[in-house]
């Protein structure tokens, strides 16, 4: 296509592209040329722009399990991803204990909400069942 | 996913496994568990992706390698439930602070500081005016603030305790080129930190409301948008400084977005044009309950960024075409910019007499098809849970076949126009930026 018709169609002035000087910017005489390095020894003293993070409170993780005969781990679903992401692999889990460890009683949950929300009240349903291990997935 | 672990951990004393792909291990072990949780809680690393794979994949996963230790998945996921715990992961109460950050930096040539602002990612990588005292006194004289004022605690990702004061937003000012006027506008920014991050492409957008916008000639008319204000483009690029700096966003360790964002080089910063509005429609500020005489700067968080491509067409009304790009947003929020001349079609021709019937009208008559509604899986993340607690429209979006339409803007309030441009072509944008509440600038005059 004539690239004067295709800029009529774009809604664009072929004259305006071609050429409008009062448009063009020129650099002044007396400007430093692009692209030119202003190489200096001069010292310079800079403020930190760094912030200084603060640590919190450390807390120790729970006891770990001595065995898992005879146990009941909770997998919980976490629903990252939405709409069952990861209930598969969780069922994979579950069937792996099955198949290779059948004195381990695990029971899967969803996590009430979505994934950015907490679930106090499964956290609790957990504890009085005798929840003796969690695993949380998946997230990603 | 660390925040709930470690309330089963410290709540209940029960042992906890978190399995997760390998951005959010090295999060949860490496940042979050030093500077937000306390708790160094034990994880395995699930490959990538995990999402929409069949069974056998997902099997091959559990028989496979866990990706943090190496070893196959169950064993490492039992010894996470069953080894002794380690001396570091048995340690309580405060620990010494992080060493901290010197007020000066060690004396040093321009280039010397180049580099060294670069290496410690201080930078969007162009170059920044290195803050000298000089430079940073004269900054503090944009506001009345003392330099030593905290502007905020829980400034880091999560909130994690990052407190930074008004002095180092204005090293980062000097930094961005900004001038003392400027100041205000971006000590507000810098006050609503954190902002929001993801491993999906999300960026921020900045509008600038009231009498600030002319006291620092800011650009809300032609080519706004782009690269031809020294104000907007100042302004937008201080809140990648901030978001890096002191917030702490740190790619691959604080951070994870996969693809990242164009928009997020200067955060598409510009002023709302108040004046260019038809008869009826208020500026944003002022639909958010301030007063016009208020200056407010607000963020807004998104995705999507649709053109409108060319010029409004006589025999397709303007919010016909709005609405069909609307179609491909995910429907939980959607902000339309548009030129004044869009703005006043609507107004005169169509009949919308205020911003809150044009996002009425959308709300009726944007659709999509079930399927694809929840083909996003940020909608499916966050609402999806929601219909399967039975919810409504959710719950019942969730039962119907995938073809059917449905009308995913159940708020019409949560459909915003903001009018910028120059009116030289009557073009808009569909977003689906969502905005925070407004901050005061005047507050930090």
């Amino acid at each position: 296509m004539d690239r004067r018709k295709m800029l009529a169609l774009l809604g664009v002035s072929p004259t305006l592209v071609a050429g409008a000087p009062s448009y063009a910017r020129t650099a002044p005489a007396s400007a430093p040329s692009a692209g030119a390095s202003v190489v200096t020894d001069r010292m310079i003293t800079a403020v930190n722009p760094a912030v200084t993070p603060q640590l919190p409170k450390r807390i120790p993780l729970a006891p770990r399990l001595d065995k898992l005969d005879g146990k009941t781990i909770y997998l919980v679903d976490t629903d990252w991803g939405g709409m069952g992401q990861n209930d598969g692999i969780l069922q994979e889990m579950q069937a792996w204990f099955a198949e290779h460890m059948p004195a381990v009683k695990t029971i899967i949950k969803v996590k009430k909400g979505n994934f950015v929300t907490d679930d106090p009240a499964l956290w609790k349903e957990i504890a009085d069942a005798k929840g003796d291990g969690v695993v949380l997935g998946v997230a990603g | 996913m660390s925040l709930e672990a470690g309330e089963i951990e410290q709540k209940y004393r029960i042992p906890v496994v978190a399995a997760a792909g390998s951005n959010v291990v090295a999060f949860g072990i490496g940042a979050n568990a030093t500077y937000n949780t306390g708790m160094p809680i034990r994880y395995v690393g699930v490959p990538f992706p995990f999402s929409g794979q069949p069974r056998s994949v997902l099997k091959g996963y559990i028989e496979g390698k866990d990706t943090v230790s190496g070893k196959p998945m169950m064993q490492a996921i039992i010894e996470g439930l069953t080894q002794p715990l380690t001396e570091h992961e048995r340690m309580s109460g405060i620990l010494p602070e992080a060493q901290p950050e010197p007020r000066l930096l060690a004396a040093d040539t321009e280039d010397n500081l180049q580099r060294l602002f670069k290496e410690r990612c201080w930078t969007d990588f162009n170059p920044v005016i290195i803050p000298t005292q000089e430079r940073v006194a004269a900054m503090l004289k944009g506001t009345s603030h003392k330099p030593d004022e905290i502007v905020k605690s829980g400034a880091g990702t999560f909130g994690t305790r990052r407190p930074f004061t008004v002095e180092k937003v204005a090293v980062l000012a000097v930094m961005a080129g900004a001038k003392p006027e400027y100041f205000p506008v971006i000590l507000a920014l810098a006050s609503m930190v954190p902002y929001q991050d993801s491993t999906t492409s999300i960026a921020q957008m900045i509008v600038v409301n009231g009498p600030i916008r002319k006291e620092i000639d800011m650009n809300s008319g032609l080519g706004a948008l782009g690269p031809n204000n020294d104000a907007n483009s100042v302004i937008g690029r201080s809140m990648t400084l901030i978001h890096k700096i002191i917030q702490g966003y740190d790619e691959g360790v604080t951070g994870f977005a996969s693809l990242s964002n164009p928009l997020r080089y200067d955060n598409l910063c510009f002023a709302e044009n108040e004046e260019a509005l038809p008869q009826g429609w208020e500026p944003l500020h002022v639909q958010m309950g301030h007063k016009p005489t208020d200056s407010i700067l607000t963020i807004f968080t998104g995705w999507n960024f649709i053109n409108s491509t060319g010029w409004v067409e006589q025999h397709y009304a303007p919010q016909m075409l709005m609405r069909d790009y609307m179609s491909t947003l995910s429907g939980m929020s959607a902000t339309l910019i548009m030129d004044p001349s869009v703005a006043e079609l609507l107004n005169d021709v169509q009949g919308f007499k205020t911003k809150d019937m044009l996002g009425e009208w959308l709300s009726q008559n944007v659709e999509k098809t079930a399927a694809s509604y929840w083909g996003n899986s940020i909608v499916s993340s966050m609402l999806g849970p929601l219909g399967a607690q039975g919810l409504e429209p959710y719950a019942s979006w969730k039962k119907v076949p995938g073809e059917t339409l449905i009308k995913p803007f159940t708020n019409p309030k949560s459909i915003r126009a903001v009018v910028v441009g120059g009116n030289t072509a009557s073009v808009w944008f569909a977003t689906d930026f969502m905005p925070e509440k407004g901050t005061s600038i005047d507050a930090w005059r």
